[in-house]
């Protein structure tokens, strides 16, 4: 693992994927060609599991009033936790509301993580959340936030992806604000 | 991205993502989607760019309160760095990007 300026660390992939993740993030092409491949990836499984309604809840009450959670998808997790697998996992992290940045760590190959790990807020904003809830603009931060990782597997993510749904519900929050890599 | 938010927000729980693939985030018929044309890995902008992080945040509360149906897929007019991020004086106004962009 290697530090980033904010004090976050990145768990290292290997050196071609490395490559590749910059030049996805980095480059016009690169970008253009992570885009084909997202989808590629996810709209044949999204087809098969998004069928039939669309779950649809209202806020019910203002935004000042809101408990707030974060769920991000970039691989976010404390360094103290168990890294992501690289090529693919479909399991939770567990990230506390008073976390400080170098208390955490990148683990995805998917993209160039050096921007995340000198702000990791780019991937998981609490600090921004932070400062709403002391200038009133929402309610509260949640006591817990989650973070998964890379998984190819839309499938293999829904009991995770439920267990997640389960105890945001089961903590009275408000409001879910989603974040991808 | 699209699972997670259809699967919280049928718990009862209101829900905004960010997409960086506009075409992942129609196909995932979730409840409320804000999509930027933006690089993998920066959803909230550049690092150390505050006033874009922010702006992307009231975005995603305006949405919260504004999207008038399931399956709103709002894209944001950023232009990446090409852009001026003002600080946001009155967070209990709407975003008027978030607004005009509605469908």
């Amino acid at each position: 693992m290697n530090s980033g300026s904010s004090g976050a660390v990145r768990t290292r992939a290997g050196s071609l994927n490395e490559l590749v993740a910059r030049w996805i993030t980095n480059t016009d092409r690169g970008a253009a060609f992570g885009r084909w491949i997202s989808k590629r990836a996810a709209l044949p499984q999204l087809r098969r599991l998004t069928g039939g309604n669309i779950p649809w809840t209202p806020l019910r009450k203002r935004v000042s009033e809101c408990t707030v959670v974060l769920v991000s998808t970039g691989g976010v997790h404390l360094r103290t936790d168990r890294p992501f697998h690289l090529n693919g996992d479909a399991s939770f992290r567990v990230i506390p509301k008073g976390v400080r940045a170098s208390d955490l760590a990148i683990s995805h190959q998917a993209y160039d993580r050096t921007d995340a790990l000198r702000d990791i807020n780019l991937v998981f904003p609490i600090e921004r959340l932070r400062e709403l809830e002391a200038e009133h603009v929402i309610g509260r931060v949640a006591e817990e936030h989650y973070g998964f990782g890379l998984m190819g597997s839309a499938q293999k993510l829904m009991g995770p992806i439920r267990d997640v749904a389960r105890r945001i519900s089961e903590s009275k929050t408000d409001l879910a604000l989603l974040v991808p890599a | 991205m699209g699972l997670l938010a259809r699967e919280i927000e049928a718990t009862g729980v209101t829900t905004v993502a960010l997409a960086l693939v506009k075409d992942v985030a129609l196909a995932a018929r979730a409840p409320r989607f804000l999509y930027l044309h933006w690089p993998f890995g920066h959803a909230l902008g550049e690092p150390g760019n505050v006033a874009q992080q922010r702006t992307v945040l009231h975005d995603m509360l305006t949405l919260a309160v504004a999207a008038p149906r399931a399956a709103t897929v709002v894209e944001l007019p950023y232009r990446w760095r090409r852009e001026t991020y003002p600080p946001i004086d009155d967070w209990t106004q709407p975003s008027r990007a978030v607004l005009s962009a509605l469908p």
